[in-house]
């Protein structure tokens, strides 16, 4: 055996074994439980499909709407984000001065407005007359002509009814905002706003397009978070250790997202960041606790020890080989 | 300086072959305080087995075939049984003291993996694309942009597949190999002496 062993085992009775055996019979024993728990319940959480865009533009095309003029006029949470998609840090999760987010910087510029909603308006524009016009229309105006139109169609959407699939706004000035926007709403109808977008990512790339972000972010915000209410999913929820259905998933999370239960916590601007020091804190104690005075002796204190050495220790009281019971 | 040599001692002095197939034992290995590292690197086991068939069909496969669903639910349970396997194995280790006589290594170690599962299973809950893994991603981004980890994008699912089946993959591999080494090549540990009055003078 290596020194180590020779050092560690001097003086141990040993006795024989088979290791490889003893192996496959727990491997055998794993498997078959796992086959049997998967074929008996499956994958047990509720498998809701993704939310498309599509779905959504359909089903409630107000808050399609609502969303996308907020990425049109920048009044949406991503176009104040900071890293690591805007240059502004002034909404980074931080402590004091300590900003991992901030150091870690614009990974993903990310440009809402164009990025999410005029690419893809100037696709539209070439299947679509009316919102060509409409395009050029507004590029052509002042930026305080273009926020006045946006902002009256946005207190529009407020009084809009939807009747046989059709929005329907008061009167009103909107300029050619309305035009773009039923352009955007027919476009995400027809199913084609997540691949314009991926596309739009790199057009370069076309074939090849792999990273589907823009795409995830469009229904960010109020519209996810409807729908992650609906499945008693929000934050405050147990989050990632809650999946759709009434199982936990990834209960070995809860240390973690317990710490978002706490309203002390779960409510900072920074939560994310204070929570997730405090799992490491947590982990950083167990993976240091061989060193740590005072945890390092509860093994002694609370002697689980002679349970599950217990045949041993009726052998040998003290622990020690070389000092048998006496009879 | 012959390189294969110096490997040669290094190795016959730490690794023997008595030390990686092993046919005998102390006579303290009597207990189920033993079993549960072998029940969590088999869990393992079935974990990578299920995770390569499903790497082979590619992520979409089990919304679409039954045989698909099958296996994605083995994998599912499989790392569940792990979690369950893993909690008793580091109770067990923890009231053994099982860090004693220069074995801090071993328990860091196993620290670590613990660790870098918890990013492998949430790469893991983010492949699924459905709602779950759509609304995790969603949710998970403001914490990975938080603690500085945005640079992996965790919403692009090419990034996180490859994160997954690859990186943290074979980190988890590297570093149970390295666990696996440490205890064959230290031998399991002793039974605590005299209630461990002698143990922090060590």
């Amino acid at each position: 055996m290596s020194i180590t062993s020779d050092k560690n085992l001097r003086g141990i009775p040993m006795k024989p074994y088979d290791m490889v055996r003893e192996g496959l019979i727990v491997f055998s024993t794993i498997a078959i439980i796992v086959l049997i728990l998967a074929a008996f319940w499956g994958f047990p959480g509720k498998n809701y499909w993704p939310l498309t865009i599509k779905e959504v533009a359909t089903k409630a095309p107000i808050a399609f709407l609502n969303r996308t003029v907020t990425y049109f006029d920048g009044t949406s949470g991503l176009q104040t984000y900071g890293p690591p998609y805007t240059h502004d840090n002034a909404n980074a999760q931080r402590i004091g001065p300590f900003c991992p987010a901030c150091w870690v910087g614009v990974m993903f510029p990310l440009n809402a407005k164009v990025d999410l909603v005029m690419q893809p308006l100037q696709q539209i524009a070439d299947l679509n007359p009316a919102v060509a016009t409409a395009l050029k229309t507004y590029q052509q105006a002042s930026a305080k002509q273009q926020m006045a139109w946006s902002q009256a169609y946005t207190a529009a959407l407020g009084k809009a009814k939807v009747q046989n699939g059709q929005v329907i706004l008061p009167n009103g000035d909107y300029g050619p905002v309305q035009v773009l926007m039923d352009g955007m709403l027919k476009f995400a109808r027809a199913g084609l706003l997540e691949a314009a977008l991926t596309v739009n990512t790199n057009p370069k790339l076309a074939p090849y397009n792999t990273d589907y972000t823009r795409a995830f972010l469009y229904l960010g915000g109020n519209i996810m978070n409807t729908v992650a209410n609906h499945f008693d999913e929000p934050g405050g929820n147990w989050g990632m250790s809650h999946m759709a259905g009434p199982y936990p998933a990834a209960w070995w999370l809860w240390p973690y997202t317990l710490l978002y239960q706490i309203p002390a916590i779960g409510n900072l601007p920074n939560a994310d960041l204070v929570a997730f020091l405090i799992f490491a804190a947590m982990l950083g104690t167990l993976i240091f606790l061989p060193f740590i005075p005072g945890l390092n002796r509860i093994p002694y204190k609370i002697p689980v020890y002679k349970v599950i050495w217990r045949d041993w220790y009726a052998k040998y009281p003290s622990g020690d080989p070389s000092k048998p019971a006496t009879k | 300086m012959n390189i294969d040599k110096a490997l040669q001692k290094v190795i016959s002095k730490y690794m023997t072959l008595e030390d990686a197939l092993p046919t005998k034992m102390p006579e303290y290995v009597n207990s189920f305080g033993y079993f549960f590292g072998t029940a969590t690197l088999s869990s393992l086991a079935v974990i990578f087995i299920s995770g390569i068939i499903l790497v082979f069909f590619g992520p979409d496969w089990w919304h679409f075939t039954k045989v698909g669903a099958f296996v994605n639910a083995v994998h599912f349970w499989s790392v569940e049984v792990f979690y369950v396997a893993i909690t008793l194995h580091f109770t067990f280790k923890f009231f053994k003291a099982a860090w004693r006589d220069g074995r801090q290594r071993t328990w860091m170690n196993g620290w670590a993996i613990y660790a870098i599962t918890i990013f492998s299973g949430i790469s893991g809950t983010l492949l699924q694309a459905n709602w779950d893994a759509q609304w995790n991603s969603q949710q998970g981004k403001d914490a990975f942009a938080a603690i500085g980890l945005s640079w992996m994008n965790w919403l692009n699912y090419t990034t996180v597949l490859t994160l997954h089946v690859v990186f943290f993959a074979a980190l988890i591999v590297l570093l149970v190999a390295a666990h696996l080494t440490f205890v064959r090549s230290e031998s399991p540990v002793r039974p605590i002496v005299n209630e461990g009055k002698d143990e922090n003078e060590k």
